[in-house]
């Protein structure tokens, strides 16, 4: 069963981060956003709504590719797996473009899970670099 | 540290002010939040998951991952519980009763998770938060503030609990920023 937490010791101060990586996760989130909102119009997201976030999708991708050579270790691993996820948002959004019906709500089922997933991989990275940055002050 | 945390407030409004008070703590690099989510127990007694319109192939499935998170949150028993998602078992563990599935619709409610009893009384909300911590005094200071009791459990416990698969995605349904229906926005 779930505890009530308890006290644990601070690791050390100055543990904020802020870079390239925070900007991608705000990015990378914002993408999400927008193809949940698209998703759950009642029309249907339309062709011009697919072709603006694959647009979008390619644009964090280079700049989360960007963020891997500026990065070294779990980070840049995590980041590399977030380009993976980005690449695949990218092709299913095109996908997705081209079907109707059931293979419509497949192609928005998988381009929301790499979406989403593509977040989570940055979030970690953007976790790592701030455990990496805590530890290193204590 | 990777922990999955539910932080139970009295009424909505206090959880949203948890939520944003957690992505709060994001902002300031104290913590790395990965998800969220809020539901609340009406006065029936069923767990509503509070949530924007989404595809219509996506509701149930968010209903039931986060059931199934719930029952995580409530131990290895909870977990097999919330998991079994619309299956109707029913079940008790160390005076905590789980489980009655049911499915409720609200306004802003797309699917009910499934009960599990566990710290959610009738009206009180919680936030339920995937979060990296390096230690737990961030949330603990800023929750207890607002009048929340927090709850934790490793995700690495969660993962070991899990009876269906150890990669089921527990916290896949959480949003991965900020959302706060209109009703509740500051």
């Amino acid at each position: 069963m779930a505890q009530p937490a308890t006290t644990s010791p601070k690791p050390g101060a100055g543990t904020e981060v802020k870079d390239a990586i925070d900007h991608l996760r705000s990015s990378a989130q914002e993408l999400h956003k927008a193809i949940s909102d698209a998703a759950a119009k009642r029309s249907g997201a339309t062709k011009a709504d697919i072709a603006a976030l694959t647009e979008k999708a390619k644009t964090v991708a280079q700049s989360a590719k960007a963020s891997v050579k500026a990065e070294q270790g779990k980070v840049a691993k995590k980041l590399t797996d977030a380009v993976s996820h980005l690449e695949a948002t990218q092709a299913n959004l095109s996908q997705s473009a081209k079907a109707t019906g059931t293979a419509f709500d497949t192609g928005v089922k998988k381009v929301l899970a790499e979406a989403r997933a593509s977040v989570q991989k940055v979030s970690e990275a953007v976790a790592e670099k701030r455990s990496a940055a805590a530890g290193n002050t204590k | 540290m990777r922990n999955f945390v539910a932080i139970v407030f009295d009424d909505s409004r206090k959880a949203y002010e948890g939520l944003h008070a957690l992505w709060q703590l994001d902002d300031s690099a104290d913590i790395t939040v990965h998800g969220t989510g809020v539901v609340h127990r009406d006065g029936l007694g069923h767990i509503q998951v509070d949530t924007k319109d989404t595809h219509p192939a996506l509701g149930t499935a968010l209903g039931v991952g986060i059931g199934a998170l719930l029952g995580a949150l409530a131990g290895p028993a909870g977990a097999a519980i919330g998991a079994a998602g619309g299956a109707g078992i029913g079940a008790a563990t160390g005076g905590t009763v789980g489980l009655i599935a049911d499915l409720d619709r609200a306004d802003t409610r797309e699917e009910a998770a499934d009960e599990t009893g566990f710290v959610l009384g009738a009206g009180q909300s919680a936030v339920i938060a995937d979060v990296s911590e390096d230690w737990t005094t961030p949330i603990d200071r800023a929750m207890r503030k607002l009048g929340g009791k927090i709850y934790r459990r490793a995700r690495s416990d969660i993962r070991d609990d899990a009876w269906l698969s150890p990669d089921y995605p527990y916290g896949y349904y959480l949003y991965p920023y900020e959302y706060i229906p209109p009703a509740y926005s500051f």
